[in-house]
């Protein structure tokens, strides 16, 4: 999923402070289940707001909707009819509903409520970690499973480098060293053998080195 | 039915005991006829303050069960009643009682006080102890069941003159008749269960303690009075004699116990030492003024479960000052009012010490209306006058069918007291099984008012609570207050609004005023909700349309001082109930059938036991044992301190369990996965050898998994073979009787892994353990040597017999500290002993042939097995019971239930008790052909919910799982209603019934309103 995190309340208001009348958006994929962006966030989000108005003796009308997905043209289109009534649209979406959102409504202000972080996952209750920088070109298949590009400060592709100490990063003690975890699972899966093949140069290009990237499935397209 | 058997039980003693058999017999299905002397049940429990050791209010922990027991359809309690004749015989007794006359007609009676209120005759109130005055026309405690005044014929002006008669002429229920007479009762039973419980030792009777010369030296039941809010002095801690606070209490440890000399009684009342910790700790709290307290003891007992942290933290923490020395006289002080006591100290030196008030913890004595009740009934009773019982059999009297329970059985506390009259309620359930429902009555409620549509239409009763909250709170004030808010029709006052004239005036209000919300403005809603829910109930109203403000223990009570502020917070408190009912909706119950099989985890003495009697209580079982054999830890004992060969009565259970058809025994099983709610669980078990899978439903759970003994690390345990266990001292005085008889001197040592840092706990048995092997060591060869090394003998109860036994055969006990541990060294092969003798204040060493160490009990692999089952464990890994005092043997997880060393510490026949009582409380939810769920769960809507898998992880009961629609779906039969999931989920898909976001708002906004 992708991960994000709710901006600092400052920031927000600094986008809307002069309006009196905001749609405020949520998204129910993603960023709710990584408690970002979700209905109860929304819900939140519009105390929080329409609070710190009170407090500067404004007042601050807000419309909490949220939506199945900010990322389909189609789940966006449920709000068509009432944005008229507003003078701005706050999302709580990852960045790509609020472009999505943006693109949908030309006419209307768009703002972010959230920082997108990473892909990743939820390691327990409340902690989530990066696990995918999407390079276009995976090489789980050759590391036990665990991606050196995202975990590996230095995104290296073929061992541990000299800052590797008693299985941590030198960036800091408690990052694993991504090399140790490959090696050690290797080790325990008994494919030891598959490190010494060595890998060759990476195609970056495939990466967002080589520009934004776009999938076309004429399969698919209609 | 054979012959016929009757239904019904008389239970003799409406304390806590007679209480607690009633309530289980009645849930088992038999008519209860409760027997109480008094004008109310409740017993010495009704007078305690605080109790140990957790220092919750007696009262507010046992008010809900007078209320239960008052309220419940087969509970027929028959006050100011006496037994005094029994025929026929078990199953079929014929019970005739003489009922004193009440001189106020109960179905009349509205308790409203105006006859107490005019009665111009004051006498002394026994209810506190004889410290205050109460009138002639009286209710014993504010909270009595029945709640019904009555006249004191003994002292009333009338009776006494022919004059007065000033209550009839001033009730307005026109409830007093001096026409009643003494009437004579007969009820047929099926059995009895003696619960008549204790008289406080009378310290007065051969006044060692000058008790009856000095106004300040009380009793400890005189002094919970003073402790307590409804006592003489309303709470406040003040000294009798001149009404001053007292900076210096101490405590005189065995008044009346531990004594063998004229009047005094030679066993060990179990309780005072932790009661004495209790007082001394409260006492410390309730002091506004600096306060020393000081206990004066001989051997500190709190063996029970927990106690001895409650003993540590009241001296480490609470500076509680024990000081061990026997006090043989109470002198007047230098000061007026004060008392001097006399007493050697640590050091040998005679200290002369002055105290503003001295407190006597007497011990626990046997009425003699008990003695004659026992003669009547043609039961037998020990040298103490306790009812005699086979060690195996705690709970048999010599009558076949008369069972007994509590302090009358042997001295004991509250939880032992209700663990107990459980066991003695499964025993009269157990030989009356094929008459169970034959008397009983069902409760039927009256069909529920559809509500729905209708504009709330809201009554408001506000309570007094005595003084509790009117002495602080404005209730009159509240009550306009209420009256007026939006929605409320009516809006009254009352006294106690949980008495039960209470609830008949709010059953009438809802049927006058067409009422379809109830509010109370009272105490907890975690004490009494239930009891109003269930009144509004029985009005027709769904039970969910009722709502509670707490202007109690969340107002008057912290707010004391500012009688103006908890005026005004009770209105917000009750204003902001008032909105929240308004919104409130009906919630549906379902019914779901229940299993009548028990499973049981442990086929050691508890799990036989349990199984034994539900089976005889006609339910199935199936019986779990993890080793190859039955028998568990008492495989390794082969006598009771007694006497009682445990091996003979092992084989007989197991002989028992495994020709019962009704038992089905799996050996070398091991619980591999559990499932589902009270009423309708799914165990996977692995059963052994070959570790097939088999699958049991089930209604209840009992775990009796049993503890182990502590393996000891110290003492060169293991290094050298002359050190051993009491355990394998055992075996050696049964096998090799001549190796042992040959032995000059023997060492013990007490504690040995137990009241240590790593296990601050007691363990119970050890102190009897060692004693039983010493004399039998003396049997073997009156010339040797014992040194028992010992920090306190707790020989509790009748064990205190074994204990004076042991030192007139010469067993030399010896002291030592803790921290000041023996010394065992090895020297040339030899143990050597060496320690500093406390009362020869001298360093010793001795040499013996054998070093006995005295290895306490310690809980088994319980980890894993408490989280599959989902119930807690205590920090020494021991199952935790759902509250200390009242449930011992029900877990926090419903349907689950505990006995046996898997619980704590304890000796065989009590562990006996706790099984049979867990026996009962299966049984009683067995009894019932199906289970209310429903009411207060979570929901969730399957649209809103974005599959995140929060809610999964956050239940603590572990309902919550994605179902096939890849969707949130949470099972009722299971969900407690917490409401955590609600509180997380990020989509608000999950709606918690009756605290919805919009009741909730609806409350906060009733508290704004004001702002």
């Amino acid at each position: 999923m992708i991960v994000a995190e709710r901006k600092p309340l400052e920031e927000i208001i600094g986008f809307i402070k002069d309006y009196k009348k905001i749609l405020l958006v949520g998204c129910n994929e993603c960023v709710t289940v990584c408690y970002a962006g979700g209905k109860k966030e929304v819900a939140i989000l519009a105390s929080a707001l329409k609070m710190a108005f009170l407090k500067e003796e404004k007042e601050l009308e807000v419309k909490e909707v949220t939506l199945e997905r900010q990322c389909d043209q189609e789940y966006l289109e449920e709000i068509r009819s009432i944005v008229d009534q507003y003078e701005a649209i706050v999302s709580m979406a990852c960045g790509v509903g609020v472009q999505f959102m943006a693109e949908k409504y030309q006419t209307m202000p768009v703002y972010p409520a959230l920082n997108t972080l990473f892909m990743g996952g939820a390691e327990e209750m409340g902690v989530w970690a990066e696990r995918c920088q999407g390079c276009g070109q995976c090489v789980l298949g050759q590391t036990a499973g665990i991606c050196p590009i995202t975990r590996c400060a230095k995104r290296l592709l073929n061992g541990p480098c000299g800052g590797s100490t008693k299985g941590h990063c030198e960036i800091n003690k408690d990052v694993p060293c991504a090399w140790q975890l490959i090696i050690d699972r290797l080790k325990a899966l008994g494919k030891l053998d598959d490190y010494d093949n060595l890998m060759p140069i990476k195609d970056w290009s495939a990466e967002r080195s080589g520009g934004p990237r776009k999938i076309v499935r004429e399969d698919l397209r209609q | 039915m054979e012959k016929g058997k009757t239904g019904a039980v008389v239970v003799v003693g409406g304390g806590i005991g007679g209480i607690q058999a009633s309530l289980d017999l009645a849930d088992s299905g038999f008519y209860v006829y409760l027997v109480e002397k008094d004008s109310s049940i409740g017993g010495k429990m009704s007078q305690l303050d605080k109790t140990f050791p957790t220092n919750d209010c007696s009262m507010c922990i046992m008010s809900p069960k007078l209320v239960e027991c008052g309220k419940n359809l087969n509970i027929e309690i028959l006050t100011l009643s006496e037994i005094k004749a029994v025929t026929g015989e078990e199953g079929n007794f014929q019970v005739l009682l003489k009922q004193k006359p009440r001189y106020i007609d109960l179905n009349k009676c509205i308790a409203c006080g105006t006859c107490t209120e005019k009665c111009p005759r004051k006498v002394p109130d026994d209810y506190n102890a004889g410290l205050t005055m109460r009138k002639s026309a009286y209710i014993r405690y504010p909270q009595a069941v029945p709640l019904k005044y009555l006249i004191d014929p003994e002292r009333c002006l009338y009776f006494e003159s022919g004059k007065c008669r000033v209550c009839e002429r001033f009730c307005p229920a026109d409830a007093v008749d001096f026409t009643q007479k003494e009437k004579e009762i007969t009820l047929q039973a099926g059995a009895i269960v003696l619960a008549t419980g204790f008289k406080p030792y009378d310290p007065g009777a051969n006044d060692t303690y000058n008790y009856k010369k000095f106004p300040n030296v009380v009793t400890s039941l005189e002094f919970e009075r003073i402790l307590s809010a409804t006592g003489p002095y309303q709470g406040s801690l003040l000294r009798p004699s001149d009404r001053k606070k007292p900076r210096k209490i101490a405590w005189v440890q065995c008044v009346g116990s531990r004594n063998v000399h004229f009047g005094d009684r030679g066993y060990c009342s179990g309780v005072c030492c932790t009661y004495a910790v209790k007082q001394s700790m409260v006492a410390k709290e309730h002091s506004d003024i600096e306060l020393d307290t000081a206990v004066f003891y001989i051997d500190i007992r709190t063996y029970g479960k927990d106690f001895e942290k409650f003993y540590n933290r009241s001296r480490d923490e609470m500076h509680v000052r024990y000081i061990k020395s026997r006090v043989s006289t109470i002198l007047p002080g230098d000061q007026e009012g004060d008392l001097k006591i006399r007493y050697v100290d640590e050091n040998g030196r005679v200290v002369h010490e002055d105290f503003n008030m001295v407190v006597l913890s007497v011990g626990l004595d046997i009425p003699e209306e008990s003695v004659e009740l026992a003669k009547n009934l043609g039961v037998d009773l020990n040298h103490y006058n306790f009812v005699e019982t086979g060690y195996f059999n705690p709970v048999e009297t010599s009558r076949p069918g008369v069972f007994v329970c509590g302090v009358f059985q042997g001295p004991k506390d509250i939880p032992e007291t209700v663990t107990q009259a459980s066991a003695a309620a499964a025993g009269a359930a157990s030989i009356l099984s094929e008459a169970k429902f034959t008397l009983t009555k069902e409760k039927e409620y009256p069909q529920e008012i559809d509500v729905v549509g209708q504009e709330p239409r809201i009554g408001v009763f506000i309570c007094h609570c005595g003084t509790n909250i009117a002495g602080v709170v404005n209730v009159p004030d509240v009550t306009t207050y209420a009256s007026e808010l939006p929605n409320v029709v009516i809006a009254e006052e009352n006294l106690f609004t949980c008495s039960q004239d209470t609830q008949v005036r709010i059953k009438e209000r809802i049927k006058e005023h067409h009422l379809n919300r109830v509010v109370v403005a009272s105490c907890s809603t975690r004490t009494h909700e239930s009891l109003f829910q269930d009144t509004v109930r029985e009005a027709g109203l769904n039970p969910y349309l009722f709502s509670m403000a707490n202007i109690r223990d969340q107002d008057s009570w912290v707010h004391q001082h500012d009688k103006e502020g908890a005026t005004e917070k009770a209105k917000d408190l009750v204003r902001m109930a008032v909105a929240r009912a308004a919104t409130l909706r009906p919630l549906s119950r379902q019914r779901l059938p229940v299993i009548k099989r028990v499973l049981i985890l442990g086929g050691g003495v508890a799990g036989m036991t349990a199984a034994l009697n539900i089976s005889r209580q006609g339910y199935e079982v199936v019986l779990v044992e993890a080793e190859k054999e039955l028998g568990g830890m008492a495989r390794k004992i082969h006598r009771t301190l007694s006497g009682d060969d445990v091996q003979a009565y092992i084989d007989d259970l197991i002989e028992k369990v495994t020709h019962d058809d009704k038992i089905q025994v799996l050996k070398e099983a091991l619980l591999a996965d559990f499932s589902g709610s009270k009423g309708n669980f799914k165990t996977m078990l692995n059963v052994g050898p070959a570790m097939y899978h088999r699958e049991v439903t089930h209604g209840a759970l009992i775990v009796a998994t049993g503890a182990k003994e502590y393996v000891p690390t110290e003492y060169l345990y293991g290094q050298n073979e002359s050190v051993k266990t009491q355990v394998e001292l055992e075996d050696i005085l049964l096998k090799e009787r001549e190796v042992a008889k040959r032995w000059q001197n023997i060492v013990m040592i007490q504690c040995v892994g137990s009241r240590n840092a790593e296990n601050p706990n007691c363990s119970r048995v050890c102190c009897q353990q060692a004693i039983k092997n010493a004399l039998a060591l003396k049997e073997l060869n009156p010339e040797n040597n014992i040194y028992i090394l010992y920090r306190d003998i707790r020989t509790y109860g009748f064990a205190e017999d074994y204990y004076r036994k042991a030192r007139e055969l010469g067993v030399h006990f010896m002291r030592f500290k803790e921290h000041e541990e023996p010394k065992v060294e090895q020297v040339d092969g030899r143990i050597q002993v060496s320690f500093r003798d406390l009362t020869l204040m001298r360093d010793v060493t001795i040499l013996p042939e054998q070093l006995i160490l005295s290895a306490g009990m310690v809980a088994g692999e319980t980890q894993e097995l408490a989280g599959i089952l989902k119930a807690p464990l205590t920090k020494d890994r021991f199952f935790l019971e759902a509250h200390v005092k009242l449930r011992p043997v029900d877990t926090q997880s419903d349907g689950i239930f505990i006995c046996g060393t898997a619980h704590s510490p304890k000796r065989i026949d009590e562990t006996i008790s706790q099984a049979m009582a867990a026996s009962s409380r299966a049984c009683g939810l067995l009894a019932k052909n199906y289970i209310e769920v429903g009411g207060i769960v979570a929901r969730v809507d399957p649209e809103l919910c974005a599959a995140c898998l929060i809610c999964v992880r956050a239940c603590p009961y572990e309902v919550p799982f994605i179902n096939a629609d890849g969707v949130s779906e949470i099972d009722i039969s299971k969900c407690h209603g917490c409401g955590i999931c609600a509180a997380e989920c990020p989509a608000k898909a999950i709606t918690l019934y009756h605290f919805e976001d919009a009741q909730i708002l609806a409350q906060v906004d009733g508290l704004m309103e004001a702002v």
